[in-house]
C-alpha cells in the first residue's frame, strides 16, 4: 500500500531530525539533512504514484539539484571551518555569537 | 507478493541505514550506513514504478554527493581523538526520541487516513525519461531555469570559499 511508503517517509524523516538534534560532529549533522532530503524524496514519489502525474518527479529532480549544491557549498564551509579551527564540533562554531 | 516482500526487505534496509548514520561516532561509518540507506531508497522508488528517478538516486546521491562527502571526510583525516566528545549523547536522545514521538505519531496518523492504493507497477511509460522530460520542459520550465542559476550560484561561491585562503596568504 501506499500509506507504507508514507509512514517510511515520517519514520526516516524523525531520525533526520534526531541526528541534526542529537549529534555534534559536523559530518554526521550534514548527512542528517541529506537523509531527511531523501526522506521528503520518498513522500514527493510515493504521493506522484498515488495519483499517477508525473509532477514529484520533477520536484524530486529539483530537490536532488539543491541537494547537490548544498553539499558543494557546505563541504567547502567545513574544509575552511576545520582549517581555522581545527576541530569538527559544532559548539566549537560559533563565530556570529552576539 | 514478491513486491510486499522486497519492500519490507527495502524498509528495514533503510530504518538500519538511518539508525547507523545517527548512532555510529565516526563519520565514515556514518557515510556507509547512508549509502546503504540511499541503495535501499533506490531500490523503493523503483516499486513505486518511477524508472528516471531511481537511475538518478543511484548516480547522483549514491554515486556523486556521497562519493564528494567521502571526499572530503577522507581529505580532512580525522582521527578518533579528532572527534568531539560526545558525553552525554544517549541522554540526548532519549530527550529527542520523547520530543519526537507526538509528532511522528500525528503525522502517521495523516498518512493512515489518506485514500491509498495498492503500489503496483504503472504501465504506459510511468516515470520513464521522455515522460518525466515532457513534464519537465512544459509545466516546469521555468523551476528548472531558477535550478541552473542556483548550480551557477553555488559553484560560484565554492570556488571564492575555495580560494579565500590563497588570497589571504599573500
Amino acid at each position: 500500500m501506499i500509506q507504507d511508503y508514507l509512514i517510511l517517509s515520517v519514520i526516516l524523516f524523525c531520525l533526520g531530525i534526531l541526528g541534526v538534534i542529537t549529534r555534534r560532529n559536523v559530518f554526521t549533522v550534514f548527512m542528517s539533512i541529506e537523509l531527511m532530503l531523501n526522506a521528503a524524496n520518498l513522500a514527493f514519489l510515493a504521493f506522484s504514484r498515488l495519483h499517477e502525474s508525473m509532477d514529484g518527479h520533477v520536484l524530486v529532480m529539483m530537490v536532488m539539484a539543491v541537494a547537490a549544491a548544498e553539499a558543494a557549498l557546505a563541504l567547502a564551509v567545513v574544509i575552511l571551518l576545520h582549517k581555522h579551527k581545527g576541530k569538527l564540533d559544532t559548539n566549537v562554531f560559533s563565530l556570529l555569537r552576539g | 507478493m514478491f513486491a510486499e516482500g522486497l519492500f519490507s526487505a527495502f524498509s528495514v534496509l533503510a530504518v538500519l541505514g538511518a539508525l547507523g548514520l545517527i548512532l555510529f561516532r565516526h563519520p565514515m561509518q556514518g557515510a556507509m550506513s547512508l549509502v546503504v540507506t540511499m541503495i535501499s531508497l533506490a531500490g523503493l522508488y523503483t516499486l513505486l514504478s518511477a524508472k528516471l528517478i531511481f537511475v538518478l538516486q543511484l548516480i547522483v546521491y549514491a554515486g556523486a554527493i556521497m562519493s564528494l562527502i567521502l571526499f572530503i571526510i577522507m581529505f580532512l583525516n580525522i582521527q578518533p581523538e579528532d572527534l568531539p566528545e560526545e558525553t552525554g549523547r544517549f541522554y540526548y536522545f532519549i530527550g529527542g526520541i520523547v520530543i519526537l514521538i507526538p509528532i511522528a505519531s500525528f503525522l502517521i496518523k495523516i498518512m493512515k487516513s489518506l485514500p491509498g492504493t495498492e503500489a503496483t507497477i504503472v504501465g504506459n511509460g510511468f516515470g520513464g525519461v521522455k515522460e518525466v522530460g515532457l513534464v519537465l520542459f512544459q509545466d516546469w520550465l521555468l523551476p528548472f531555469e531558477i535550478v541552473s542559476i542556483l548550480l551557477l550560484v553555488s559553484l560560484v561561491g565554492s570556488v571564492v570559499l575555495a580560494g579565500s585562503k590563497r588570497r589571504l596568504s599573500k
